[in-house]
């Protein structure tokens, strides 16, 4: 164990605990984009810089990867940290203008967009949550970044369809902005996907990566599920029989 | 020196000194990038062909650059038991000359200056000036550059022959790990890749860190605009690099060692290649190295030309294969790096050092430099000065001493405006500080770094903003995009900075940019972020005025910024010669001979090459 502390607050955490889940445990709040507690850290985003002094020295660190240390005195809302805060704010509204949640971060800290600053329509933060939870949650790895700097943004292998997608929507599910676009079509729609491929319904279309995957109908109430791919993978994973997802969960129990 | 390894690499000497000082007269021509790019190849044909029709015994070989790059194609004729003679910008005809006036057994004229060969007390060509006296070397001490230009890269034989692995056999002899240690902590030395990190201290740290495997790398990702210090040294004396990286190998306990060299430097790759291979097949490198139970290879990976590889944590993730994206440090790479072990990640120079450093002991390497910084520095001196060139100097020198003793000053007359140091992590220094001697601290207090080495000369007709703005869109393109203040922030203060250039900046921009700057500095996630704004604030700092000129007057004091500028011709001082007006590509000048020209400026590009031509100065931006 070691104790540190938090804005005057003194908290004992195991060794290996980050600084962010510390100041979680006493509840000390700090802004987070990026981080999901189910992911791997990133310490891209910069929103939940802390201040941090050590030997009479000040530093800037991300509070979501820097590990709690014997003896270390945190500051979480400096005159400083919240200057950097606002101005990181004031970035992302000018990249991500659409974005509720970074909206509502401006909202609550009293940010307001900078008027100088040219904004951009997208969505994504390239924050890589989606990339990371396709990678280590589901296990598939379908998408990554492309590109770098301002140009960078999740997108599928070599802009074509993400094969190995199996539809989960884990992704969007994750995503902070709602940069990614899932729908599922009914049996009769129909949609265009990857280089004019036409998917009929029922299936779930995922835009950002180009895939349009049939939906699973359930052999007993006839209803829609799940991509075929993704209880493919499941059962693959779980080694279920073959028939184990022909009817639904609802249907099953 | 006794044991093994002395008696081993006594014999490969052997060779070496035969190839390095042989009975008959050598010609080496400089083969490095610079020296390829000004025609060295043809000046090899040339004396290749010339050797065989005229039926001499004349020995011909490949070396590394001497520095002189400004003198490139450079030609050294080493007679026997006297002197090398250096030639500068050689070509077929001066190929010639050279070869007839060996044939006759008489110096070739036209020397540059002359460096002895061992003792001698020979007094032949007494009218060509010594390398110790010539401008160019006189201020220079070369310890890093020792062999380059010297040997032939690609004979591990002519490295041996000139101390080469000596560092190496002696510490493997005389010294446990920990002493090698303790010698590099005494002997100051600071890391030559741009951050200053004492070495000792990181060899020290990952030799306590616990670990199955261990790894050295060195970083060969050189990328900052105007530097080639590291490619120079890889090109002419690639076994000091793997010299010092077993050194650092032993010191630490590590058996593996990777060179991250960037793609962009196939010469370098190339001989790098040859070396390890050489070092192999003469058990230098591998198991049992010198015959000692030390163990040690090297192997190369290539950068595919990432800026942001340069920064450690970044090259770690690209040499494992993965994207390259810098993480948060702490824990830093000598405790958990390359594969999660524990890795010291040292820059070409830096390695470049060790040998010498350990061969000749930490007393004699920090008797050179001041008092935090240690030993010499190798720059690339580039830009508006008149000996572009690599220099290597003793830490403490003034800037003044390098651009205007060693570099000759400023072409054409003109007046010198600033230094750029430290690439797109450093700064601009003007004028008024350039007395200030080259050390760590005292670059840092400017606004700029020391940096890797690269020396960027600018003179009165340059524009800071615009300077600024280069690095900043350096930057932008370079920046991974993994951190928000780097990947939006540079952004905007590009965007910003470019406003400014075309006549729309306003005065609250100087206050946002200062704002992106301090947010950027103390929040990115890498040094490479974190020093992003440094071209900006230390123009600020210092050139404010052109700022200004640029807001309020809609003016580019320094006639760069396009946008800004209005081509005309003072009809007082025109002469009516015509060169601008042949020199111009769109027909926008017109006039008679011996009369005033005009420029029609709804023709004009602005692309000053009227201006640049006019010889007495009438073209008025």
């Amino acid at each position: 164990m070691v104790t540190l502390k938090i804005d005057e607050i003194p908290v004992q955490v195991p060794e290996g605990t980050t600084l962010l889940q510390a100041a979680q445990k006493i509840g000390v709040w700090i802004p987070t984009l990026c981080h999901h507690e189910s992911l791997s850290p990133s310490g891209g985003c910069r929103l939940c810089v802390v201040e941090i002094n050590r030997d009479g020295k000040s530093q800037v660190v991300s509070s979501c990867v820097y590990k709690a240390e014997e003896g270390l005195v945190v500051q979480t809302s400096t005159e400083k940290i919240l200057g950097i805060r606002t101005c990181i704010i004031e970035l992302l509204l000018s990249e991500a203008p659409g974005a509720k949640v970074i909206q509502d971060l401006a909202r609550d800290l009293g940010v307001k967009p900078v008027k100088r600053f040219t904004p951009r329509n997208e969505l994504c933060i390239a924050c890589g949550r989606c990339i990371r939870a396709c990678s280590e949650l589901v296990g598939v790895s379908a998408i990554g970044f492309a590109k770098r700097g301002y140009d960078k943004l999740a997108v599928s292998p070599f802009y074509e369809r993400a094969e190995d997608c199996i539809g989960c929507g884990t992704c969007a599910e994750i995503c902070p902005t709602g940069a990614i676009s899932l729908k599922d079509i009914d049996e009769g729609d129909s949609a265009v996907v990857c280089e004019g491929t036409v998917i009929e319904g029922p299936a779930r279309i995922i835009e950002n990566w180009k895939v349009g995957l049939k939906l699973k109908v359930c052999k007993e109430c006839g209803e829609t599920f799940a991509p075929e791919n993704q209880l493919a993978y499941f059962s693959k994973e779980a080694g279920l029989s073959k028939d184990f997802y022909d009817i639904c969960r609802h249907c099953r129990t | 020196m006794k044991g093994k390894p002395f008696t081993h690499l006594e014999k490969l000497g052997k060779s070496g000194r035969a190839s390095l000082l042989p009975n008959q007269v050598k010609i080496t021509v400089g083969f490095a990038s610079c020296g390829v790019a000004a025609g060295a190849q043809a000046v090899l044909n040339a004396f290749s062909s010339g050797i065989k029709k005229r039926k001499m015994d004349v020995q011909i070989q490949k070396a590394g650059c001497n520095g002189m790059c400004h003198q490139e194609p450079l030609v050294e004729v080493w007679i026997p038991g006297k002197v090398r003679l250096t030639y500068g910008k050689v070509n077929k005809e001066i190929v010639q000359t050279i070869l007839a006036a060996i044939k006759l057994d008489a110096i070739p004229e036209g020397a540059l200056f002359k460096t002895p060969l061992g003792i001698t007390t020979d007094t032949c060509c007494e009218d060509v000036p010594d390398n110790t006296s010539h401008t160019f070397y006189s201020k220079q001490q070369r310890v890093a550059l020792r062999n380059c230009g010297v040997i032939d890269p690609e004979n591990i034989g002519e490295y041996i022959a000139l101390e080469g692995y000596q560092g190496l056999a002696l510490a493997l002899t005389e010294k446990t790990p920990a002493q090698v240690i303790k010698e590099v902590e005494k002997a100051g030395l600071r890391g030559r890749g741009g951050g200053g990190f004492p070495t000792g201290l990181k060899w020290k740290a990952c030799r306590k860190a616990r670990g199955k495997q261990k790894y050295i790398i060195c970083n060969a990702d050189e990328g900052d605009p105007g530097a080639y210090m590291d490619r120079s040294i890889l090109e002419g004396d690639p076994h000091a690099v793997i010299e010092g990286m077993m050194i650092a190998g032993y010191a630490v306990g590590a058996s593996q060692g990777v060179i991250y060299v960037r793609d962009e430097y196939p010469l370098a790759i190339q001989r790098l290649e040859i070396a390890l291979e050489n070092a192999r097949k003469n058990k230098i490198l591998g198991s049992k190295v010198l015959e000692t139970d030390f163990s040690f290879d090297i192997r190369i990976s290539r950068g595919a030309g990432a800026f942001v590889c340069g920064e450690e944590t970044a090259l770690i993730r690209s040499v494992e294969g993965e994207c390259g994206e810098p993480r948060q440090r702490p824990p830093y790479p000598a405790v958990e790096g390359l594969y999660g072990c524990p890795t010291i990640i040292n820059n070409v120079e830096t390695l470049a050092n060790i040998p010498a450093l350990v061969k000749s002991g930490a007393k004699l390497f920090s008797a050179v430099g001041t008092e935090t910084s240690k030993g010499t520095k190798v720059f690339s001196l580039v830009g508006k000065v008149n000996n572009v060139g690599l220099v290597e100097v003793p830490m403490g020198i003034s800037l003044r001493e390098i651009i205007f003793d060693i570099g000759g000053g400023i072409p054409g007359g003109k007046a010198f405006k600033a230094v750029q140091t430290g690439g797109p992590s450093g700064g601009c220094i003007p004028e008024s500080l350039i007395d200030l001697p080259v050390d760590y601290d005292k670059l840092a207090q400017t606004g700029s770094i020391m940096g890797s080495g690269g020396l960027i000369v600018m003179d009165e007709k340059t524009c800071m903003v615009d300077v600024a703005l280069y690095f900043l869109r350096f930057l932008e393109d370079e920046s991974c995009g993994k951190c928000t203040p780097c990947r939006v922030g540079v952004r905007r203060m590009r965007e910003i900075l470019e406003d400014i250039c075309e006549g729309r900046g306003t005065l609250n921009d100087l206050d946002i940019l200062e704002k992106l700057a301090g947010t950027i500095k103390e929040s990115a996630l890498c040094g490479l972020g974190r020093t992003a704004p440094n071209p900006v604030l230390s123009t600020l700092k210092y050139f404010k005025n052109e700022y200004l000129a640029h807001i309020k007057d809609k003016k580019c004091p320094a006639g760069v910024c396009r946008e800004l500028v209005k081509y005309s011709i003072d009809k007082k001082l025109c002469i009516g010669c015509g060169a601008c007006l042949k020199a111009c590509p769109v027909d926008a000048v017109s006039g008679e001979k011996k009369k005033a020209h005009k420029i029609n400026l709804k023709k004009c590009i602005k692309c000053g090459a009227c201006s640049e031509i006019c010889p007495a100065g009438a073209v008025l931006t």
